[in-house]
């Protein structure tokens, strides 16, 4: 006990003496998290309505009506400026208003094909505020009108999606990379030889190099959400127990990935690529960006199996809705059994020269 | 008769279609220094990595200290201190604390002072492996395999890639170690590296031992079977003149 104890402290020694290593491991996944919190991926945006008016100013209830919606995001300019850029994809609705208007003529309302979700909620709306104005000037009609009664309720935001996202992801690439590159370093300069030859027990040194890594986690995932709670109102109401647990089962299954890769590859250069392939489509597919709802059907199946997504669904569960361990049983048991995989793989795969 | 330290018999490796070691048997005594020589490919190395468990012995025995190697690797590998060629340390780790680690590994507590002291290092010891020149980290890997005081020292071509200055001082070195009691096996490629450490050498190729001997008697055994250079004996060689004009001492890159 007392030399996993020491091979572990001179393990944590040896990883926070390599400066860039600690700021890209620490630094990186926050980085990710700030740049895509500021790009908010997961907002119905604004409506770009270009506008262009040839009455010289005789609507001016119109104008005064469209500038007052929110949702719009309006473009003045001429028609031929206003529709180049509806072609070119900067605009999703041009309306260009005549020099009279006509009841019963209808108006065109230009729409970027593209952006049918847009073009109709603008179409919507636009067409609302004529039929307001038309109604106001017929006193005597009645008519039914909805009232929006704000109900308090729990704001999900983008960042309670993303940032467990990152904390699963994070997981991931120190079991893998972390491992897979030092291992093969070690092996490639004849340390692990040379550990050989002494009476040190193998176990007692991956056990040191796990609780390294798994104390490394613990400080990037420490970082990680109290920088959500301080900056980006993480709704976290998770049990930290309970994401410790999942968090652990998800670093054991990413770190025997890692020594299987070292086991397999003789050099950096062959670590590399084995552990991209492995990497890159769990962090584009296991819905740590973007939902895999939008998944057409096959994938959203098979990628349902990756342990990236048992990983960030279980993380995502806990960190904001508050799961309990058995809530997200499911992922519990998918991790389990890739680690039993990936803990026999590592076994059979891994070597010491 | 001195005490046998080290006792090989019939010693046999075989890779594929290639006899690395091929039936060979020797004694080292206690306290000797003994050189396996022989060009490369002649099987030294993986004599030595036999020995010293790490490569399964396919035939024969080897006893060390009266311990018998394939059945005692465990306690086999707590008794030697080993030197691997082109093999290297942590590097994030000062010269001091990878002797302690090591020294842990043995579950003993280190003078890593003393140890540095002992191949020339003190005052390197807070600097990293990669800081330090190819003589000194032959030294470091000299004073690693030295944390457990060790009854036998194995040295794999220890002043392979050295200069001439760095190589005699890692001879004395290995001198001074045997002054205090230690056993040293040491593969080389140098003849007169063989010839001037020395106490007895075996001469290995295509895995076999073709003489074993002290230097002094196979270079009498050669006289006498009537053998004479072509070229006149020179009273001084080419390395002579380098560390003449260089100096005996050792100049360390800073």
């Amino acid at each position: 006990m007392r030399l996993k104890w020491l091979l572990t402290v001179a393990g944590l020694k040896m990883f926070f003496r390599e400066k860039e290593a600690v700021f890209w491991t620490l630094f990186l996944p926050l980085f990710m998290v700030v740049l895509f919190g500021f790009v908010k991926f997961d907002q119905f945006g604004t409506i770009q309505l270009g506008l262009t008016d040839l009455s010289h100013g005789k609507n001016e209830e119109l104008m005064t009506a469209l500038r007052q919606i929110k949702t719009f995001r309006i473009h003045d300019g001429t028609e031929e400026s206003e529709r180049k850029a509806l072609e070119k994809g900067e605009r999703d609705l041009v309306l260009v208003i005549p020099e009279s208007l006509q009841p019963g003529q209808p108006l065109p309302l230009y729409w970027n094909e593209a952006k049918p979700q847009e073009g109709k909620v603008g179409e919507l709306i636009v067409q609302q505020i004529f039929d307001d104005i038309a109604l106001q000037s017929l006193p005597g009609v009645k008519r039914i009108q909805v009232k929006l009664q704000g109900v308090k309720s729990r704001k999900l935001t983008y960042m309670d999606f993303l940032l467990p996202g990152i904390m699963a992801m994070s997981i991931m690439q120190m079991g893998i990379f972390s491992v897979a590159f030092v291992f093969v370093d070690l092996k490639k300069r004849g340390v692990l030889r040379r550990l050989k030859v002494t009476p040190m027990k193998p176990v007692d040194f991956i056990f040191a190099h796990v609780i390294t890594r798994l104390v490394v986690l613990l400080l990037q995932a420490t970082v990680l959400i109290g920088t959500g709670l301080l900056f980006f109102n993480l709704n976290f109401t998770g049990n930290p127990w309970n994401l410790f647990v999942v968090g652990v089962l998800g670093a054991i299954v990413f770190l025997a990935m890692g020594f299987s890769i070292a086991g397999v590859s003789k050099s950096e250069d062959q670590v590399a690529p084995l552990a991209n392939v492995i990497v890159l489509p769990m962090m584009l597919l296991s819905g740590i960006f973007f939902s895999r709802a939008n998944l057409p059907g096959f994938a959203h199946w098979i990628t349902g199996w990756f342990p990236l997504t048992f990983l960030a669904d279980a993380i995502r569960s806990i960190a904001i809705d508050g799961a309990s361990l058995k809530d997200v049983i499911w992922q519990i048991l998918g991790l389990g059994l890739w680690g039993f995989a990936s803990v026999f793989a590592a076994i059979k795969l891994f070597r010491w020269e | 008769m001195p005490d046998i330290i080290l006792d090989v018999r019939s010693l046999k490796k075989r890779y594929d279609n290639l006899i690395a070691v091929n039936d060979i048997s020797f004694q080292v005594f206690k306290q000797e220094i003994f050189g396996i020589l022989g060009p490369n490919g002649a099987g030294k190395t993986t004599t030595l990595e036999m020995i010293e468990t790490l490569r399964p012995i396919d035939s024969g025995d080897v006893f060390l200290n009266g311990l018998e190697v394939k059945k005692n690797p465990q306690k086999v590998k707590i008794s030697i201190g080993v030197q691997l060629q082109s093999s290297s340390f942590f590097d994030k780790l000062s010269l001091q604390e990878l002797l302690s680690l090591f020294g842990e590994l043995y579950g003993r507590k280190v003078d890593a002072n003393k140890l540095l002291q002992e191949v020339e290092l003190q005052e390197k010891k807070d600097a990293r492996i990669s800081q330090l020149s190819g003589g000194q980290k032959q030294r470091f890997s000299i004073a690693a395999a030295l944390v457990n005081d060790p009854v036998v020292l194995f040295l794999d071509e220890p002043t392979t890639g050295l200069d001439p200055q760095a190589r005699r001082h890692l001879w004395d070195v290995i001198r001074k170690i045997r002054s205090e009691g230690k056993t040293i096996v040491l593969t080389t490629h140098y003849m007169e590296e063989a010839e001037e450490l020395c106490d007895r050498v075996a001469i290995m190729d295509y895995g076999k031992i073709i003489a074993l001997a002290e230097p002094k008697t196979l270079i009498e055994e050669l006289l006498k079977s009537g053998f004479t250079k072509e070229r006149v004996e020179r009273l001084a060689t080419l390395e002579d003149v380098f560390l003449q004009l260089t100096g005996h001492s050792l100049r360390e890159e800073q």
